[in-house]
Formats: C-alpha cells, structure tokens, sequence
C-alpha cells in the first residue's frame, strides 16, 4: 500500500497558479532592463545585399544594434549539427530568421528601431518540396553539407523481397502529414542579465531546457559553463517547443547584454513565435505491406522523407525514433525502412510532443484497417494476429522481454470501457439509414520506447535536503513544463520518506546548483526524475535509520515503515519515532542529511547501418478508440468520444495521469482534423489564432481514460511514460473512423473540410509573380499597437463634429480595429464612439426595429424585440467570436468594417435592413445590400458615423427561416460560408415570398434573386429544391468559378443551401400536419 | 497622454497612460497586476480575460480611452484574506490547471458566468468559455471545475 503514490494528488503549484501569482517569464521586471526587437528577414531565401542601419541609430533611446559580425564565439549552433545562425550573416534560409538585433530603453523604440533596419536581397527561389529538394541536382540549402540530405537511417530485418514475393497480397499506399505548432498558450519571454561575479549571465524565462539553454549560450558567448546560470520560471506550456527557439533568443539576449552592460528582455507576439518558432515535422510516407489473405503480414518496406525545414536541429533524433517505431507494434519477418530527413527553405523542424510518432502511427494504423478489409477480417483480428506479445521481435531485433508485453491489454481494455463491438453494430445500423451524416468508429494501438533510448545519454539528478526541522526540500534535474512534475517529484520524495507533502517543497532548479538532469524530453521527467529523487532519499532515509535503528530495535531498514511522518518498526507496529523527532537528532549528532541523487538509464545499443538493436530500455502501450460524425454535405468531423487506453506502468498522480490524457487527446485530434499549418513558398500565412486553428471547449465532448498499471523494474515505483503516448494515437484513429464514417481512405491529415469532402487538400496555388512580390515586400516586424491617438467624443453631437475637422478611423468594441491597428506602423486617429448613449439602444417604431450602431452582440441576441422578430439575426449573430468579442463588438462595426464573414450581414440584408448615415450636414439612408462594395469597401463617407440599422417589421403572415453556418470548428470560427433563407407560403402552400442571402461566398453578401425568383409559385418539395442546383452552381462559376477554392465552395454551398430548404420544409410540413384538424 | 480615472478589484485608480497602451497593458505594467497574460493579441485565446462592468472582456482589445470610468475585475480579486473562492478551489481539486498560463482568463470568463448564472448547465459553461483556449488540459476538468464550483 502506498501513501501518496497513485491518489489523486492536487498540484502543489496550484495555488500560484489559481491566484496568477505565479510568476512566468513576462511576469518579470528587473531594474534599469532594456527591451529587445529583432528584425527579421523579409523574405524566406536568399541573399543579404546590404543592412542599413543608419536610421536606427538616430533613434533617441535605441542603446545597442548588433549584427553578425559582433558575435564572439560560436557563430553557428545546434544540439546535433551546428548549422543555426542566431543572427544570420549574409544569407537567409526560412522566414523566421533574424537579421540584426536591437536593444532599447522602451519596447516601443526597439520596435520602431527594427522597422528602420533597411535590407536589400538578392532573393532565391524558395525549396519548400521536400521530394524536389532530395532530386540530384536539387540547388544545396546550405552549400558546405553538399547534401539536403541531414540524415539517413536504415533499418533491415530479414530479406523484405523475399518476403513480398512470399506473400499472396502486396499493397502500396502514400501518406502525407504537415507541419504542427506547438501553440503553448505563453509565447516565449527570456530576461538576461549581466552577472558581474561570474562575467557571465543569469538568464530567466520560458526555459524548457535549462542545460541546454546553458550549453548554447556559453558557447555563443565564448564563456565556460560555470558563467552561464539559468533559471527557468514557470512555463506557460511547451510540447517540446521551448528548446531551440528559446536558446536562440537567450543567445541573442546575452549579446545585448553584454554590449550593453543592462539586462534585457524580449517577449514575443504571437505573429513572431508562430514564424520564427519550429514545428512538427511533415512526413511523406511510402508503406509497402505483403500479407496472407488470412491476415498475417509477412514483410513492409517503408520509405519516409521528412522536411527539417531550414536547419537540421532534431531532425536525426526524431527521425530515429520514426524508424524504431515505424512497422508500429507488430511482428513482422522482414522489414526495410528508410528515413531521411531533408533540408528545405521550410519553417524548421524539431521536437514536438510524439516526437516522430505521431506521423508513422498514422500511416501505419490506417494501413492495417486496409489490409484488415482487404482480408475480411475486422480491425481488431488484424491487431491480435500481427500484435506484439511477450517475446515478440521489434523491427530493430529487440526482444521485448523484461516488462509486460501489454499490447492485447490495453486493446482489450479500450474494447471493453467503450463497448466497442456494441458502438460498431450500432453505428453500421444507423449509418444505412441516416443519409447526411454518418457515423464512425476507429481504432488505433502503438508501442513507444520510454525515454531518450540509444539516441542519447540517459541520466538524471536529484537533490532531496531535509532540513532540521523536518520538513524537506527536493529539486531535480528535470523540470516543471506544466505536466506536473513538481507534484511527482514531491510525491515520490513523500513516498520513500514517509513525510506528508504538505511538508515537502520543490525548488526550481538552477543550472548552477545542480548536475546537468538531460533534457525534460521523451515523456522521461517521471521516469529518470523519479529515479534521481528515489535515490537520493534513500540515501536520507539510511542516514536517519542509522541514528534511530536502536529506539526501534530493528536491525535492518526494510524491518522500518516510513509514513504520515513516523517511522514504525513493524515487526512491533505501536512501536516509532516521529520523523521530525528523528531529524531533529540526527540534525544534532552532525549527519548529512542531504543528498544526491543519480540515475543512470539501463544499457541500450543501436547499429547506425542495420538498424538493429536494443533501441529503447522498456516501452509503453496504449489503443485510443475514436468516435465520430461526419456531415458529409461539407465534410465536418465533429468528435463524439475518445476513449484512450494507456499502460503507464504505475500511476503516480492519478489527477496528472488523467489531465495527460485529456490534453494529449485534445492536442491529438487538433492534429488530425484541425490543425492546418499555412505556409506558402517559405512564407508563413498561418500568423496567429485566427489562422491556425486548435481546438476549443466546443470541439472535444468526451474523452474516457484508461489507465493500466504494469509496473516495470526500471521505473520509479514501476511508472513509465504518459505524456507523449496520448497524443500519437488520436489521428490515427480518427482516420479510420472517418474510412468506417464514408467508406473512403484518406491519406493525408489534417482532415480539413476539403480533405473529408473532395479527398484533398486545396491550397492557393504558388505563383512565380508572388514569389517576386515577395522579395519587395516590407512586413511589420512586431505586430504590435505603437501609435495611436484617441479622441472620446461626448455625445453624437459632438462625434459629428469632430469628424467633419478630420480624418478619423472610428473605433468601436474595438475587436477588429485594435487587430488591424497591430500591423500598423503609421500614426491612427481614433474616434472612440463606444460609449455614446444614443447610439446604444435597440428601439422600435410602428413600423421598424432601431438598432444603435453601437449596440454589442451580447446586448443584440438577447433583446427581446430582436428575438421575437428576428431569430435569424439571433442565431448568426450568435455565432460571432466568443462570449468576450460579443460583449464588446457592435452591429455597426460589424457592417462597416464589411469582412466578406461578417456573420450580421447576410440576415439584414435578408430582413431588408436599412443603415442611416449621419454626417455634419445631413442624414442619408442606404439599404445595407447596396452599402457594402467588396471586401473591406463601403459607400460610407469619411465625415459619416453609421448611427442606427433599422430593419422592417415583418409583415402579419408567416415567415419561415434558416440559417446554415459552416466553420472549421464549433467556436471562434471565421465563417466559411453561410446561407441565410426566409420563406413564406400563401394559402396553397405554394412559395409566396422567397430570400436567400450568402454569407462569405461572394466578394460582399447578396440575394440570390436568380434562385429565389425560380422557386416563387412552387411548393417546396423535394425536387424543386434539386432543381436550384443549375441555377446556383451557374450563379457560382460565373462569380468565383476561377477561384482556387471553388472545386470546394460550389458544390457545399449548394448542399447547405438545399440543407437550408429542407429545414424550412420539415419545419412547415411539421406545422401544417398540427393545424390540421 | 491621457488621464484616466477607474476601479481595479474595487480600488480606485488615477493615472497618466499613453493613449496606445490596451487595458491589458495597464494592469500588467502599470498596475503590476501580472496575473492577466497575453498569448495572442487579438483576442483569440483568452487569456487575458478580465471583467469590465460586469462582462467578461479581451483586455488586450481595449484601449486605455476606453477604460474611462469603468470597474474592473481581474484574477486577483478572487481569493480574500488569503482563503481561495470556490471557483478557485475547483480549478485545484479538479486538475483544471496545468501550465496554468491560460487559468486566469479561464477563471474570469467563468466568473463573469457564475456571478450572472450561479448554476450553469454544461452548455452554458462552453459557450461562456468558447473564446479562452487551452492547451494542456483538454478542457474537460476546467467544465467539470465550474460545474461543481459551490
């Protein structure tokens, strides 16, 4: 029995963290810092021609401006490979390199100082095509490798062709993954400041590896490690993406500092994180499979290139645990695998959470559903005939022996705890009969090596310091990433003390105060941490039974039970000593009672030609089952439930066991449905949250987690490894719901709406001319507001006024005014009309409703005039931002700001909306169909305010309505297109009155009179709500028909429109059949 | 420059900002109320939500004239005399925080929830926290955190 080991244990960081105490690298200000701003490169390749700094230095307040040529140590740098430039010399390779930096009294003037840095290229032709890139003849990214090759690792087992020509089926299948960000919520902060006793420096910050952080400063700086102190602050999420970038920031930080003798900071906006920052590594995966037809794979050939984007960083050490694991957990003769990781003029490419997982359990468990329906037999049969069992053979001639083979357990427990065959029957019933959505189940299993395995060196350290009190310190090696290692550590402290945690703290550690732990990487912080700290407190632990061992009358330690702060004899239970009590005397007699801990991972080998070893020391289990719905006429996914099965080995914090599972999951099904990393001939389009987009609240309804214990000898307490194993699965399976959903394979994830509906992924093509276009291009450095002036008028009146003296931008809620004003570099003059009481009012006359302009969402769906008019307004308006953008944006800026997505729209122009315009001199009105010219274009003139949308009451009879919203995730979307519809009947229950209103389709929102005119006069059945398909789909192509994006907006526009008929026509049979007698 | 005139967590507040700086950038740097963080500046994430008359509001979407007059709530109003609200203690009994960067603005728009709506149904908890992004816990222990925050 343990005490605290395997409860549901609360962080003990909790409380900083639920009263924003805790302080994380933004949160710090230190005396006399400076502020930083890097200027970036405008263009993703090519050459450096010239820098002009001249501008900068004039600037009053700018302190330091360094380039290349000031770095005084390594000039290069890299945890493999050194082959980054912090700051680049006269070559750029990806769009998030750095050109010069700055350092400044306030963040303003470092922003404005990077905007003066002039740079003129000699552009090159982006490489973004990692199959192009590896083509003999391909130009070099980086010349002096004399390869875009940065690394190759082959695996052979057996003889592949003779096991393809030994089995009865071969099938050859292509998958594709793209680029992740690891979107921590925190973007990245570093404060370095001079250290004058080591002529180094104490750097802070968003730190996910100290040691590491440490190791490239020092070098940069040409200092010794003993110069360079690192503290890392809390973490504001990390997914394996605080490492590099962060190094790189502190290197250019330390230069700052030094140059400047201050200390100085930089936290980045999230436009520059997202650019500068690396990603998950796309894949393009080959998988050749021979089976029996009874099931039984007899041998796999896979072939993988994965984009390192610009620089090399952990391109090898991912790639080698892709080739570890790629056969997945199944038995196979003969395999040959090979991975290269390729060079691009891509965004960079490292660690992500999975860690080369992700990518080849997808391609791998779509592939055994295929050849499971290839061979008649279910998804299960597949797994259990071809799955790892105790003494199976990996790929790489592992025997896996030593710790329980448990792959058949955690499937079993994943069948069980989600009624798997019972959901199957279900959901194959349902989907025969449920035409526009289907429903799907899909299963997906993996094995992963725990920890660093033969690609590193595996050790860790631990300091436990009981202080003469009793209560007791431990700091560790590894580190806090927000996963909750602090609390396992402690725990496990608490568990071999036999303290209460309430007694035990955690010190972040310092670089400088204990030994380098390895990095807090590959799932291994529980498992080498704990280790560390076991060790360490046993090493107390013997030191304090030395001093009490005769109070007790015990010989040995393991006749003692340490707990709840005594420690028990149990040969006579009633007989102890208190902790405290023990301390304390040990404390006087002179006894250490400090100690270190060590750990050193079990011995693993690998042989760089074959492949073929002991890869890793033990390895987790873990099957996620996916259930899902599929709107077939867009292409949707929505989740209905994960259920996720992990062996963990042995569940230290069950709270934080859990919490794993539930993030990993999240994170995992962003990764195969949502998450769609932009980039387009080296540019990165996807900048901020808008534009890529993770999944919120809305978009995960359930996940159901299993956790199996099988503790594993190597483990502390036998625990292994939770963190990755939760994220690698979800994809997948997914994917192979979305095959069980419409009976079509896909390839490739994210599975975006295109991707679902017409089985790729469309893309604005890459033009030459914008690649051109590029390299003349200027681009704001920090997005950021820097020069603004405001103006509050006191009433309408006087807002009149001040608009007919001078030009102004008119500022409402404020919600796409302060968005836009971030990218702007020139002075803004804001009228800030928010608070003018006249314009906030919803109002009714005879004959209309009156809507101040800058009356907000929130106040607009919950009137109750409007809600008894107009609920189609309600229901778009509904739809728009989040709960905080409806609070503060208005139906006025809405209108006037004209988005083609602007959801208030489509249903005023519907409702026949009319906006009053008032200006110094006079007051117009403008039907709201007529107002907006295009996209971000009004008619409004600049001394006009939009005061009041007034709509008509509708008339006395019965309207029938429907609104269709489509977006990429149940919240926060940007619409991607709409249809508004409002009906009504006349006394034959014929169409009498028609209106159809796009939203996002066209460039501005407008009637579709050609469709509604041909369906005046008609009932609305069925096949004339067919017969709009000619008419709309020739109304679309001769609109957008040449647009990129139309071989997916005709056909869905289409289908929501019908959707949107049919709504109306169930919602009025249903009435007619009650008025009925 | 502008003078500005409003209540923090009940405090009245008189200071001279530049008209550029946000509500966010007030708290944090002027106030020194860093519990409200920035993530994204756009008003995607959240994280930066504090309460404003009432409504639960992106501080990083306000400028400083607009902050005239008005009463703000951020995350240090939440626990008194050293004793954590309810909602608080949710959130830690729950496991509804891990990084914790994104829990203030989590706390605040359920705040701006219960203060209206002591018993919300779990419909209501996502759309009052559709606009505050997380990306450690997978949401489902900070709904049932509000769910069973007494």
């Amino acid at each position: 029995m343990f005490n605290t080991i395997g409860k549901k244990i609360q962080r003990i960081d909790g409380y900083e963290k639920v009263t924003g105490k805790a302080i994380y690298g933004d949160d710090i200000k230190i005396h006399g810092m400076l502020f930083a701003a890097f200027r970036y490169t405008d263009i993703p390749s090519g050459k450096i021609k010239r820098i002009d700094i001249t501008g900068t230095k004039k600037l009053e307040g700018v302190e330091a401006i360094v380039l290349y040529k000031d770095i005084p140590g390594a000039k290069r740098v890299g945890p493999i490979r050194q082959d980054y430039f912090p700051i680049v010399n006269d070559e750029v390779f990806y769009a998030g390199d750095v050109i010069a930096i700055v350092a400044a009294k306030t963040k303003e003037i470092a922003q404005s100082a990077v905007e003066e840095i002039e740079v003129e290229y000699e552009p090159i032709t982006p490489i973004t095509d990692i199959e192009k890139a590896v083509k003999p003849g391909s130009r070099l990214v980086h010349q002096e490798y004399k390869s875009n090759i940065v690394v190759h690792y082959p695996l052979i087992k057996g003889d592949v062709e003779k096991g393809f020509a030994d089995s009865e089926q071969v099938i050859e299948r292509k998958y594709r993954t793209n680029f992740v960000e690891h979107s921590y919520i925190e973007p990245e902060s570093v404060t370095v400041v001079p250290d004058p006793t080591t002529k180094g420096f104490k750097i802070y910050g968003s730190i996910q590896n100290p040691f590491t952080t440490r190791k490239i400063v020092a070098l940069f700086m040409g200092l010794n490690l003993n110069q360079v102190n690192v503290f890392p602050s809390n973490l504001g999420g990390s997914f394996g993406g605080k490492d590099d970038i962060i190094n790189h920031i502190s290197c250019r930080l330390a230069l700052l500092s030094k140059i400047t003798g201050k200390p100085v900071q930089i936290t980045y906006s999230r436009e520059n994180s997202i650019k500068e920052g690396y990603k998950r590594h796309p894949y393009l995966m080959n998988y050749k499979a021979g089976f029996d037809c009874d099931g039984k794979l007899k041998a796999m050939k896979i072939d993988i290139l994965a984009d390192s984007g610009a620089y090399s960083s952990q391109t090898f050490f991912v790639n080698w645990r892709s080739v570890v694991q790629a056969t997945g957990p199944y038995e196979i003769e003969n395999v040959q695998t090979d991975i290269k990781g390729i060079y691009t003029n891509n965004s960079y490419t490292a660690a992500m959470r999975g860690f080369g997982s992700p990518q080849v359990i997808f391609a791998q468990e779509s592939l055994m559903d295929e050849i499971a329906e290839i061979c008649s037999i279910t998804p299960l049969e597949i797994r259990e005939i071809n799955g790892y069992k105790q003494g199976s053979i990996t790929a790489s001639g592992q025997k896996l022996s030593g710790h329980k083979v448990s792959l058949q357990q955690v499937i079993n427990e994943a069948v069980k705890k989600s009624d798997y065959k019972k959901v199957r029957t279900k959901y194959f019933e349902k989907n025969k009969t449920s035409e526009r959505y289907k429903f799907g189940l899909g299963l997906s299993c993996s094995f992963r090596g725990c920890s660093l395995g033969a690609e590193g060196m595996d050790m860790s350290s631990a300091i436990v310091s009981v202080q003469a009190d009793g209560s007791v310190i431990v700091f560790t090696g590894v580190n806090e990433n927000g996963q909750g290692l602090r609390t396992s550590m402690c725990q496990i402290c608490s568990e071999v003390l036999g303290v209460e945690l309430e007694k035990i703290t955690f010190l972040e550690p310092q670089t400088s105060t204990i030994a380098d732990g390895g990095p807090t990487v590959a799932s291994r912080g529980t498992l080498v941490g704990g280790n560390a700290v076991i060790d360490a407190a046993t090493k107390v632990k013997n030191r304090i039974f030395e001093v009490i061992k005769e109070d007790l009358k015990v010989a040995v330690l393991e006749e003692t039970e340490w707990k709840n702060g005594k420690i028990y004899s149990k040969k006579s239970g009633n007989n102890f000593v208190e902790f405290s009590q023990a301390v304390e005397r040990s404390y006087w007699k002179g006894i250490n009672l400090s100690a270190y801990g060590w750990f050193k991972g079990p011995q693993v080998g690998w042989k760089e030609k074959t492949g073929q070893g002991n890869a890793y020391f033990t390895y987790v289990y873990g099957c996620h089952i996916a259930q899902i719905k599929v709107d077939t006429i867009t292409g949707k996914i929505e989740l209905v439930k994960i259920t996720a099965a992990h062996d963990v080995g042995k569940i230290i914090n069950r709270l934080g066991a859990e919490g794993q599972i539930y993030g990993g999951v999240t994170q995992g099904f962003g990764y195969g449905v949502l998450e769609d990393y932009n980039i387009q001939n080296g540019e990165v389009k996807s900048q901020n949250f808008d534009e890529y987009l993770i999944p919120t609240i809305k978009d995960i309804p359930e996940i159901e987690p299993v956790l199996i214990e099988n503790p594993d000898k190597f483990g502390p307490f036998g625990a292994k490894s939770i963190g990755e194993p939760t994220l690698e699965l979800t994809a997948a399976a997914v994917n192979n719901a979305l095959k069980f959903a419409i009976g079509k394979h896909s390839y490739q994830i994210p599975l975006t709406l295109e991707q679902v509906f017409l089985g790729k992924n469309l893309r604005k093509p890459a033009r030459q001319s914008e690649v051109v276009h590029l390299s003349q291009k200027k681009t704001k450095q920090v997005f950021r507001i820097n020069n603004i002036k405001t103006k509050t008028p006191e009433n309408l009146e006087n807002a009149l006024n001040i608009l007919s003296e001078g030009k102004y931008k008119i500022l409402a809620g404020g919600t796409d005014v302060i968005v836009q004003a971030r990218m702007k570099t020139e002075l803004l003059n804001l009228l800030n009309i928010y608070s003018i009481a006249e314009l906030k009012e919803i109002s009714e006359t005879e004959n209309e409703i009156l809507i101040g302009s800058a009356v907000t969402f929130s106040q607009l769906i919950s009137n109750e005039l409007i809600k008894k008019h107009f609920p189609i307004l309600v229901k778009a308006c509904s739809t728009i931002g989040s709960t905080q953008i409806r609070n503060r944006a208005t139906i006025g800026g809405n209108i006037v700001n004209a988005a083609p997505c602007a959801d208030s729209v489509p249903p005023l122009i519907l409702r026949r909306a009319e906006l009053v315009l008032l200006s110094k001199t006079g007051q117009r009105k403008i039907p709201i169909k007529d107002f907006i010219i295009k996209h971000y274009q009004t008619k409004i003139k600049p001394d006009e305010l939009l005061v009041s949308i007034n709509i008509p009451k509708p008339a006395n009879k019965k309207y029938y309505h429907s609104y269709f919203q489509l977006g990429r995730r149940n919240a926060m979307n940007i619409t991607r297109m709409s249809i508004s519809a409002l009906i009504s009947f006349d006394s034959e229950n014929k169409i009498d009155e028609c209106r159809l209103v796009d939203g996002s389709l066209f460039s501005r929102s407008q009637r579709l009179t050609g469709v509604e005119n041909s369906l005046i006069g008609k009932p609305l059945n069925e096949q004339n709500i067919e017969g709009i398909e000619k008419l709309l789909s020739e109304k679309i192509e001769k609109e957008i028909g040449r647009r990129w994006s139309s071989a997916y907006k005709r056909p869905v526009f289409i289908n929501m429109c019908k959707e949107a008929l049919r709504e109306i026509n169930r919602e009025f049979s249903r009435k007619n059949a009650n008025n009925k007698p | 420059m502008i003078d500005l005139k409003f209540k923090v967590n009940g405090k009245k507040i008189k200071i001279k900002v530049d008209a550029s700086l946000r509500l966010l950038d007030i708290l944090r740097d002027k106030l020194d109320l860093t519990g409200t963080k920035e993530g994204c500046g756009i008003g995607e994430c959240g994280a930066c939500t504090i309460i404003m008359n009432g409504e639960a509001v992106n501080s990083c979407l306000i400028l400083a004239d607009q902050v005239q007059d008005a009463e703000i709530e951020t995350v240090e109003i939440l626990e008194k005399d050293e004793v954590l609200s309810n909602l608080q203690k949710a959130f830690h009994d729950y496991g509804a925080i891990q990084c914790g960067f994104c829990t203030p603005g989590m706390l605040m728009s359920a705040k701006a929830l219960l203060d209206k709506n002591p018993k919300p149904s779990g419909d209501e908890i996502k759309i009052a926290l559709e606009g505050n992004l997380c990306r450690c816990t997978g949401y489902i222990p900070i709904i049932e955190a509000i769910t069973n925050a007494e």
